[in-house]
C-alpha cells in the first residue's frame, strides 16, 4: 500500500478517495433502502394492527385512546356481542358454506373443461373456446341485471342456491388459466394412458391433476377469494338475516350501527382474519399462484 | 376434422373403420360430458344475460306490471334525469386518481423488492395480504381511520397542528380517500405481476446497456420500460376493467354522498334497478358502461401493440 502510494501517489490517493465516498453512498443507499422498506410495511400493516387493538378495546376506550395503542386489558366483549347478541356466527357460517361449494364446483368444473379443450378432440372445439374468451373479459356489474331477473323468475332469490350458482359450474378464466397449462403437458402422456385402456376420467384425475398441482391450487385460491369477498351478488339475491353472508352482514352493521366502531371493526376482523391465517399458511403459493395467473394470459 | 382424416387413412379395413368412428363417438361425447357443465355456465351466466340485457334496456318495466316497450328512451333519459353522466364522469374520475398512482406505486415497489437483498421478500409477502382482504371490511376499517374525530389520520394532523377535514363527509376529499383504500389494496397484487414481467428480462440487456453509457434512469426508460409492455398491458387492462366497476368500496364508505359525489356507474345502476326498481334505465345504464368498458380496453390493445415491438426470447 505504501510503496504503491509512493509509486503513483495522485491516482492512488484519488482512487481511495472515490471508495470511501462510495461506500458512504452504499451505506446511504442501503440506509434509504431500508427505510423504505419500513414504510410500505407500515402502510401494509397499520391498518390490520390498529383494527385488532380496536376490536378488542371497549368503545370509550377506542374514542378516548390512540388507536396505536395496545388494549390493555384487552377484553373479548365486543366478539361476544356480535356472535351472540347479534348473527355473526350465521354469516361466518354462511360464507363459510357458500364459499366451499362455490370454490369446489368452479375447480372442478372448469379444470374438466379445461381438459376437454386442451387434450380431446370434438367438433366446434375451437369456435367454443372461442366463445369463453370472448366472455371473459365480460364485466360483472353488466350481467348484473338480468341475472337478477332469471333468477327472480326461477324463484331462486333469496336461497343458498341464488349466492353461489353463477360461478359453481365454472368460470372461463379459470378453464383457460388451467387449459393453457394443461397444453404444456407432452400429448404422448395422456396417449399411452389411453393405449393402456385408461378412461379419460381416469386420465384426469390420475395423471393431470397430480402434475398440475400449482394451476389447481391457484384456481382455487382464486375461487375461495372471490366467493369469501364477494358482496354486491349476495347483496342484491338475499334479503333475509338468516341468508346473510359475512359481507352483507358487515355492510348492514355498518350502516344500523354507525358510531359503535368496537362491535363494527370486531366484525369486520370475522371477514379478514380466516383469510389473513389463509394467507400465513399458503403464503408461498398464493405469491406464486398470482404471479402465474398473470404469466398465463 | 383431423379425427376422421386419421381412422379413414390408418385403418383401411371396413369393421376396422366402424370401431374407430364408434370409439370416436364415444371420444366426443366423453369430450361434451366433460365440457358441459362450464359450458352451460358460460351460456347460462353469460351468454344469454349479456343478450337478455340489450333486450330490457329497450323496455319499461318495474318487475310487476307487464313490459313496455319503450324503444331507446331508456338511453336519453338514462342521462337527462338520472344523472348517468355524472356517475360516468364520477367514475373516470375514481379511474384517473386510482390507476396511474396505483401502477407506479406497484412499478416502484417492484423495481425496490426485485433485489434479493435481506427484507425484500418478506415484505413482498405483506404487500400482497391486502389483495385477499375482503373489500367491504376493509371499507369499515378506512372509514374508522378516516373519522374526522376518532381516525388515526386526524389524531396525527392534529398532532402537528393541523385541523383535518371530514373525509368521507367532504365533496373534495370523499374520491380520492376510497382510490387511497383501493390502491393500498391491489398495488401488492400487480407489484407481483411487475416482479414476474421483470424477472423475464435477460441481465444481458443491462450490461450491454450499461457498456453504453446509459445512467440509470435512462435504463429504466430505455430498456425497463419497453420490455415491461407486456406486463403493463395486462394491468392496465384488468385494473381499468375493476376500477371502472368500483361498488363494495363505495357502498361502505359514502353510499355514493356526499351529495352525488361518489355516485360511480356501478352504484347507479344498483339503486335504479334495487331501490328504484326500474330495469329498463339500469339495464341500459349496464349496456352504457360496457360499451365504454370495452372501448377503453380495445383503445388499450391497439396503443400497446403498436408499440409492442420488442422481443425477447
Amino acid at each position: 500500500m505504501t510503496s504503491a502510494t509512493a509509486a503513483v501517489p495522485a491516482t492512488a490517493i484519488a482512487a481511495g478517495t472515490t471508495e470511501r465516498t462510495s461506500r458512504l453512498d452504499k451505506g446511504v443507499r442501503l440506509t434509504g433502502f431500508y427505510l423504505l422498506l419500513l414504510i410500505i410495511a407500515l402502510i401494509f400493516i397499520l391498518p390490520y394492527l390498529m383494527s385488532v387493538f380496536a376490536a378488542f378495546k371497549p368503545l370509550p376506550a377506542i374514542l378516548s385512546q390512540s388507536p396505536l395503542r395496545p388494549p390493555a386489558p384487552g377484553t373479548l366483549d365486543n366478539f361476544k356481542t356480535i356472535f351472540t347478541q347479534y348473527d355473526f356466527g350465521r354469516y361466518l357460517a354462511n360464507t363459510l358454506l357458500v364459499t366451499v361449494i362455490l370454490t369446489a364446483g368452479q375447480v372442478t368444473f372448469s379444470m374438466m373443461g379445461a381438459y376437454a379443450f386442451a387434450r380431446m378432440e370434438f367438433p366446434g372445439r375451437d369456435s367454443l373456446f372461442w366463445l369463453y374468451l370472448t366472455t371473459l373479459m365480460v364485466p360483472n356489474i353488466v350481467t348484473l341485471v338480468p341475472l337478477y331477473v332469471l333468477f327472480a323468475h326461477s324463484h331462486l332469490l333469496n336461497t343458498y342456491w341464488a349466492i353461489f350458482l353463477p360461478y359453481v359450474l365454472g368460470v372461463p378464466y379459470s378453464v383457460f388459466l388451467m387449459r393453457q397449462y394443461f397444453m404444456t403437458i407432452p400429448k404422448e402422456v395422456m396417449e399411452a394412458a389411453r393405449l393402456d385402456g385408461c378412461s379419460e376420467g381416469r386420465i384426469l384425475w390420475r395423471i393431470i391433476v397430480p402434475i398440475s398441482r400449482p394451476i389447481i391450487i391457484t384456481a382455487t385460491l382464486l375461487a375461495f377469494v372471490f366467493g369469501w369477498n364477494n358482496f354486491m351478488w349476495p347483496l342484491i339475491v338475499t334479503n333475509s338475516n338468516s341468508l346473510n353472508v359475512l359481507t352483507v352482514g358487515i355492510a348492514n352493521f355498518n350502516s344500523n350501527f354507525g358510531v359503535q366502531w368496537n362491535l363494527i371493526l370486531a366484525g369486520a376482523l370475522v371477514a379478514l382474519i380466516p383469510m389473513v391465517i389463509l394467507f400465513a399458511i399458503f403464503q408461498k403459493h398464493i405469491v406464486n399462484s398470482i404471479s402465474l395467473s398473470g404469466i398465463n394470459r | 376434422m383431423s379425427v376422421a382424416a386419421a381412422a379413414t387413412t390408418t385403418v383401411p379395413r371396413r369393421e376396422h373403420v366402424e370401431t374407430a368412428s364408434k370409439a370416436d363417438r364415444h371420444r366426443v361425447r366423453t369430450a361434451f360430458a366433460f365440457l358441459a357443465p362450464s359450458l352451460l355456465g358460460v351460456i347460462l351466466f353469460l351468454v344469454i344475460p349479456i343478450i337478455f340485457v340489450i333486450g330490457l334496456s329497450l323496455v319499461q318495466w318495474n318487475m310487476l306490471t307487464p313490459m313496455k316497450w319503450v324503444g331507446l328512451s331508456n338511453y336519453v333519459n338514462i342521462f337527462e334525469f338520472d344523472g348517468f353522466g355524472h356517475s360516468l364522469v364520477v367514475t373516470a374520475y375514481y379511474v384517473i386518481l386510482n390507476i396511474p398512482i396505483q401502477t407506479a406505486f406497484a412499478l416502484g415497489m417492484a423495481m425496490l423488492l426485485r433485489s434479493k437483498r435481506a427484507g425484500s421478500g418478506v415484505i413482498r409477502i405483506i404487500a400482497v395480504l391486502p389483495f385477499l382482504s375482503t373489500p367491504v371490511a376493509m371499507g369499515v376499517v378506512w372509514n374508522w381511520i378516516f373519522n374526522p374525530s376518532t381516525g388515526l389520520v386526524n389524531q396525527f394532523l392534529a398532532h402537528l397542528g393541523i385541523t383535518g377535514p371530514a373525509w368521507l363527509s367532504n365533496e373534495a376529499t370523499a374520491m380520492p380517500v376510497i382510490a387511497f383504500a383501493n390502491i393500498w389494496q391491489y398495488a401488492g397484487y400487480n407489484m407481483l405481476f411487475f416482479l414476474a414481467g421483470l424477472a423475464a428480462i435477460p441481465p444481458t440487456v443491462y450490461e450491454a446497456a450499461s457498456i453504453d453509457g446509459a445512467t440509470k434512469w435512462e435504463q429504466f426508460r430505455r430498456v425497463t420500460l419497453p420490455l415491461l409492455r407486456p406486463t403493463m398491458l395486462f394491468v392496465l387492462v384488468t385494473g381499468v376493467i375493476g376500477s371502472f366497476q368500483v361498488f363494495d368500496t363505495v357502498y361502505v364508505m359514502t353510499a355514493g354522498g356526499p351529495g352525488n359525489a361518489t355516485e360511480v356507474a356501478s352504484l347507479n345502476i344498483y339503486n335504479t334497478a334495487f331501490a328504484g326498481f326500474r330495469i329498463g334505465e339500469a339495464s341500459a345504464m349496464s349496456v352504457v358502461l360496457f360499451a365504454v368498458i370495452l372501448a377503453i380496453t380495445i383503445v388499450q390493445f391497439r396503443y400497446f401493440n403498436k408499440r409492442m415491438t420488442y422481443e425477447i426470447a
